[in-house]
């Protein structure tokens, strides 16, 4: 196997284009080193690690910019994501152990393109953009534009993620990062679901609602239909019931080892419920009636 | 292709070869070896494997072994003063939390890193440090109460 440490952009992206399919990047490594040992060895590792300022955490253009090396204990650390993205910083604690959030990158959970990845339905709710380079240039695209499917993603065998820009949710907003897994935290998520709303301005409907559905489709998904079903409108039990359904019938869940699709579609129903009790709860300060 | 690196492990610098597909427990052990550093699962999710990389624990099974070039690492062959065992080591034979003893030294080496961070740590931040490790004997509870201990007699 051949291996390289790039020390810039420039100098990985041409690796990869010499290298082709061949070539696997490694960030933190704690998905491609579980391959290497027990799937395929790739011809060639691109150790994107020492490749300088690919880790910065820092406010720009009305949001955060994140570096794909961010880990993420780095995004769970952050004063800056803690405050102003608290949907991303609860998805990052609820991110298997710490040894695991020491080490995995945010790059390499959205580059991954599991559609259970933790922080991808956040980055999908909160409209984040993707920084892919090329040796050709680079551009931004949304999330929703990125993921193709398992396992495959806009960048293809030679391009970099090299940011992501995830602007600040609207002021007021609530959001809630709900994970449904047999072991917490240490497991793979069966289910995550991602709901942010805001309320309008008496505080007697819901406004700008947003779900986020992950493990439940071949990418993480919005669930439109579900979104406008409640924005706009009071949240009592009638509609809460109705868009807990709504959201189950957009997924589209398989069975795997960790459940079959007919509970995910439970769970799906169940967490979005309670997902939109909470952020109603949270903007009026009122139960559901 | 051999790849040479050199890196700091508990106070001692080393210079190895390794092939650049290996683990960095394969290396700790095989090469420099370090032994106390356990192998189990070998996919990040018992934390028998655990080790502090710059000052962070982690698992060094799903980290690749050229990461750690000019890396600073502590395993537990590392954390006792000469003779005199780490807190964290004399509390867990004082309180009994060792049955078969396979998982101890992920244990040990994960709540020093704990107890660095924190001098008192509530039951949640123990929780924490140690969700990413699994014993199959004790049952928790012993160890719960060696980090207790360990924190008093440190305080
Ligand atoms: C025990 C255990 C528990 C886990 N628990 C969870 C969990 O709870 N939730 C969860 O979501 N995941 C979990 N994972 C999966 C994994 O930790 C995450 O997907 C992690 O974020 C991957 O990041 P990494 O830096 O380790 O990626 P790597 O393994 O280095 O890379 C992952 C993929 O991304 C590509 N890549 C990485 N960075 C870039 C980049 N900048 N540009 C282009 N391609 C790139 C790599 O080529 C590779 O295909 C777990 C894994 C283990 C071993
Ligand atoms: S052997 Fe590394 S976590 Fe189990
Ligand atoms: S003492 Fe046996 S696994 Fe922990």
């Amino acid at each position: 196997m051949d291996y390289f440490e790039p020390k810039t952009v420039d100098e990985a992206l041409s690796l990869l284009d010499q290298h082709g399919e061949q070539a696997e990047v490694i960030a933190g490594g704690t998905d491609v080193m579980v391959d290497i040992k027990y799937s395929d060895e790739p011809g060639c590792l691109v150790n994107i690690k020492r490749i300088p300022d690919l880790n910065a955490i820092r406010e720009s253009n009305g949001g955060v910019h994140i570096g794909p090396l961010a880990t993420i204990h780095e995004l769970e650390e952050s004063e800056l994501v803690r405050k102003r993205l608290p949907l991303l910083w609860s998805a990052a604690h609820q991110f298997a152990s710490l040894q695991i959030r020491n080490t995995a990158t945010i790059g390499g959970n959205i580059c991954r393109a599991s559609p259970s990845g933790e922080t991808l339905a956040p980055l999908l709710v909160l409209e984040a953009e993707a920084e892919v380079t090329f040796s050709d240039g680079a551009r931004t695209e949304p999330f929703s534009a990125f993921f193709k499917g398992p396992g495959e993603t806009s960048l293809g065998s030679k391009g970099l993620l090299t940011g992501i820009n995830v602007p600040y949710p609207a002021d007021g907003s609530h959001a809630v990062y709900l994970k449904h897994a047999v072991r917490g935290p240490m497991d793979i998520a069966m289910v995550g679901v991602a709901v942010m709303a805001t309320a309008n301005a008496d505080k007697s409907a819901l406004d700008d609602v947003r779900i986020g559905l992950g493990a439940v489709a071949p990418t993480p998904v919005r669930a439109p239909k579900t979104e406008a079903l409640v924005s706009g409108k009071a949240l009592d039990a009638a509609l809460v019931k109705e868009a807990g359904a709504s959201a189950a019938s957009e997924s589209s869940p398989i069975t795997d080892q960790r459940s079959s699709g007919e509970y995910r579609g439970w769970i799906v129903d169940a967490l979005t419920r309670r997902g939109l009790e909470q952020c109603w709860q949270a903007l009026t300060g009122k139960e559901v009636a | 292709m051999g790849l040479e690196i050199k890196l700091t492990v508990n106070g001692n610098t080393h210079t190895a070869e390794l092939e650049p597909s290996t683990a960095l427990v394969d290396f700790l052990r095989d090469t420099l070896g370090y032994k106390g550093v356990k192998l189990c699962c070998n996919t990040g999710e018992c934390g028998a494997c655990t080790i502090i990389m710059d000052g962070k624990p982690v698992n060094s099974c799903v980290v690749l072994g050229a990461d750690a070039a000019g890396a600073d690492l502590v395993t537990v062959e590392g954390i006792a003063d000469g003779d005199e065992l780490h807190p964290v080591q004399q509390a867990f034979i004082d309180t009994g939390a060792v049955q078969c003893g396979y998982c101890t030294p992920g244990f040990i080496v994960s709540l020093k890193a704990l107890l660095d961070r924190t001098k008192s740590p509530t039951a949640e931040d123990v929780e924490e440090a140690i969700s990413g490790n699994i014993c199959r004997c004790t049952g928790y509870t012993k160890i719960f109460d060696a980090v207790e201990l360990a924190a008093k007699r440190m305080a």
